[in-house]
């Protein structure tokens, strides 16, 4: 009886320590709905009638102005690193967040810019014909429109580079400190709203409220993506302790530092990393922790594929070492069965190998699928074999041929290796093809959806 | 890790945005329910009538003319007063007609070309102007009866003795016109009238429109006008978002006062 019941109680323990956290994108996304409801509702509420075509046209801009100042708000907001969003909804759902409604920000402000100034000049009666001799006339004479020209043409150059071609033949750095100016555009663009928009002129709590959605987004920013790092490096000062060649192409970066279990980091996450080093300082890139954080020590695997990557394994000892983070969501609080599969394409190990080493488990419930081109290329291998052994998980690798002939990944050889598969919580990390690979195989051999779980930042 | 259809989401965002925009556009009424029964036969409305016809509108000095009756319309009270000459019309003009948001708008798209189809069609058998159909309806009736007005009194020649309650208020009440106050987005012109050392009335002949301006003005005149009867002085406070429209409101509204006052 007792032992029954001792039984029960520890299933019920190891269920209430792997119950999964959900992820907040659902009701943050109601909420994004139902500001933008707002939004609406305030042109309605301030809207008596329509008369006529010319009003048609200028209502329809100032409802694209309002949803784009709304929208604009919340694309800065996705990029201020909120732990909320990057480590529960993940870092790479928020880029994607991130860019898909900037883009969509972008269009709206061009519709609104174009009709409200088509509407205007038949206001003027100028006709279609006037329009842009209307937004000299406009930028001229109504208040704070030089500004907002400026920062629209920011944010069009802005957009402009960000498309995929042109984006791709850009060096990153050069992009994303030109991203860096949206800033510069949303100050500049914000006081047209307030000074030129009806609804706010007419209406002073929208004013109000507005202060508040613009004013709360610049203090998160402030303070998680400048105070907070500062605060982070100033406590536990980080330094490269050495650099270690895995296999060709592929460099270990030790880093030590003070506290760094108090840094908050868990397996499977990632930080973004900036090395005082000559030549490396203007740009951070994010490297996810190889190894389950220890109190002095952190440990990166890079596999040399950029500039910024190949300068990596020059760096001296002792150099200094600007992180932000902890972010990403791929950590042991997404699993929701006792059963789990890692699976590894690639430099993607270095996630796998710290949640290999971490996730909690009986012996037999975890079980580590590698991917690579060859056995020369399982980065980490012998530290993988130890821990398999050490923890009676499951190793498991899949390299080509002699002949260069790619392993079979489909439902069938998924079943064949792990017959309960369906029963398998999956986290997923490797190039895109790959992922998507693995994906699909994994949907055919009946794991569910919600319990793949997969970081990828592909936008 | 589902597939992405970027195609596809493009088409559906803009499919999405464009019919929702055009489904809010439409559910608005054309005119204004709300505005017009808080304007409701007030006062305001001449103001409308003296912007349509800044060059002497107002004074009705020209012989043969004759102001129709006030027609209630849902959006305000319409009133046509019509100039004959020879047993013709040559001149018809609204006395009043609905103002107050978008009304403006409406009543300075329809009235003019009500006149010019009265003008054109020397009868009250003038087509509506669409989107304004009640002012059109109102502006109808009210000309019809000036007609009748004209014929009764013997074939065009008579001169209305009633004239509306704010145009030709002069009689019993001063009305003083300030001077032009120019401002960087255009004049601006305040008339008041004064009645037993104070100001009963205070409206803008002049105020910029065009573009952004016309909303700024909607908004700010009538606030600053009733500001203006309330102080009974050229102390008020500026409106927000119409800081030059309110200092040239200022600066003309102090002309009409010393000009009152001397």
């Amino acid at each position: 009886m007792s032992t029954i019941a001792g039984g029960r109680a520890a299933r019920r323990q190891t269920m209430r320590r792997i119950r999964p956290r959900r992820s907040p994108a659902v009701p943050l996304l109601v909420a994004v709905w139902a500001g933008a409801a707002g939004v609406v509702w305030l042109w309605w509420n301030n809207t008596p009638s329509i008369a006529d075509d010319n009003s048609r046209i200028l209502n329809a801009g100032r409802i694209t102005g309002l949803l784009a100042g709304y929208l604009m708000a919340l694309v800065v907001l996705q990029m201020a690193r909120v732990p909320a969003l990057e480590r529960r909804v993940g870092s790479d759902r928020v880029a994607r967040w991130h860019a898909m409604s900037g883009r969509y920000t972008i269009c709206l402000v061009l519709a609104h810019l174009f009709l409200t100034m088509w509407g205007y000049a038949l206001q003027s009666g100028k006709g279609l014909g006037g329009i842009v001799q209307q937004t000299v006339d406009s930028v001229n004479q109504l208040p704070d429109m030089g500004k907002a020209a400026i920062g629209t043409g920011l944010l069009v150059l802005i957009a402009f580079i960000s498309i995929g071609g042109v984006r791709r033949l850009i060096p990153y750095d050069t992009w994303y400190h030109v991203h860096l100016l949206t800033y510069a555009a949303v100050f500049l663009t914000f006081w047209h709203q307030l000074s030129t928009g009806n609804d706010f002129a007419v209406e002073p709590t929208a004013k109000t409220v507005w202060y508040g959605l613009y004013g709360s987004v610049t203090a998160l920013v402030l303070w998680y993506r400048i105070l907070a790092p500062i605060r982070l490096n100033l406590k536990h000062r980080l330094r490269v302790e050495a650099v270690i060649e895995e296999t060709p192409g592929i460099v270990s970066v030790l880093i030590s530092g003070r506290k760094l279990h108090r840094m908050g980091a868990e397996a499977g996450q990632f930080f973004r990393w900036r090395f005082l080093a000559p030549g490396m300082r203007l740009s951070s890139h994010p490297y996810s922790l190889s190894a389950a954080p220890r109190p002095t020590m952190l440990r990166i695997t890079v596999k040399a594929i950029g500039d910024h990557s190949e300068a990596l394994r020059d760096l001296e000892p002792g150099t200094r070492v600007w992180a932000e983070g902890p972010y990403g969501a791929l950590t042991a609080s997404r699993r929701s069965r006792g059963k789990v599969l890692l699976v590894a394409g690639g430099v993607g190990i270095t996630p796998m190998r710290a949640l290999f080493e971490t996730l909690p488990g009986a012996s037999g419930d975890l079980t580590l699928l590698y991917r690579a081109n060859s056995t020369q290329d399982l980065a980490l291998w012998d530290e993988l074999a130890a821990i398999a052994k050490e923890r009676g998980a499951r190793l498991m690798y899949a390299v080509n041929s002699p002949e260069g002939e790619r392993p079979d990944i489909s439902p069938d050889s998924l079943r064949r290796k792990l017959p309960d598969i369906e029963r398998h919580d999956v986290f997923l990390c490797g190039p895109p093809g790959f992922a998507q690979q693995v994906y699909e195989a994994l949907r055919g051999a009946g794991v569910p959806a919600r319990r793949i779980h997969h970081e990828s930042f592909e936008m | 890790m589902k597939k992405s259809h970027p195609i596809r989401r493009v088409v559906l965002a803009t499919a999405a945005t464009v019919s929702g925009i055009v489904l809010l556009l439409s559910l608005k009424p054309a005119s204004d329910p709300a505005s017009a029964s808080a304007a409701g036969g007030a006062a305001p409305q001449q103001s409308a009538a003296a912007q349509e016809s800044p060059q002497g509108g107002a004074s009705d000095a020209q012989s043969g003319s004759v102001t129709g009756d006030v027609v209630k319309t849902q959006y305000g009270p319409v009133q046509v007063r019509i100039t004959m000459s020879g047993g013709k019309i040559t001149k018809a003009e609204a006395v009043q007609a609905p103002s107050g948001g978008t009304s403006d708008q409406k009543t300075e798209l329809a009235v003019p070309r009500l006149n010019r189809a009265t003008v054109a069609a020397q009868s009250a058998d003038i087509d509506a102007v669409s989107g304004a159909t009640y002012t059109s309806g109102g502006y109808k009736q009210s000309l019809q009866s000036a007609l009748d007005k004209a014929k009764t009194a013997g074939g065009g020649a008579a001169s209305a003795p009633s004239s509306p309650a704010g145009g030709g208020a002069a009689a019993q009440a001063k009305t003083v016109t300030g001077d032009v106050a120019k401002t960087q987005y255009g004049p601006v012109q305040v008339r008041i009238t004064v009645s037993g050392g104070k100001i009963t009335k205070s409206e803008a002949v002049q105020a910029p429109s065009g573009g952004r301006s016309s909303e700024v003005t909607n908004d700010a005149v009538p606030k600053l006008d009733q500001e203006a009867v309330a102080a009974g002085s050229a102390d008020i406070d500026a409106v927000s978002g119409a800081t030059y429209t309110s200092g040239g409101y200022k600066e003309s509204l102090q002309s009409a006062l010393d000009k009152a006052g001397g």
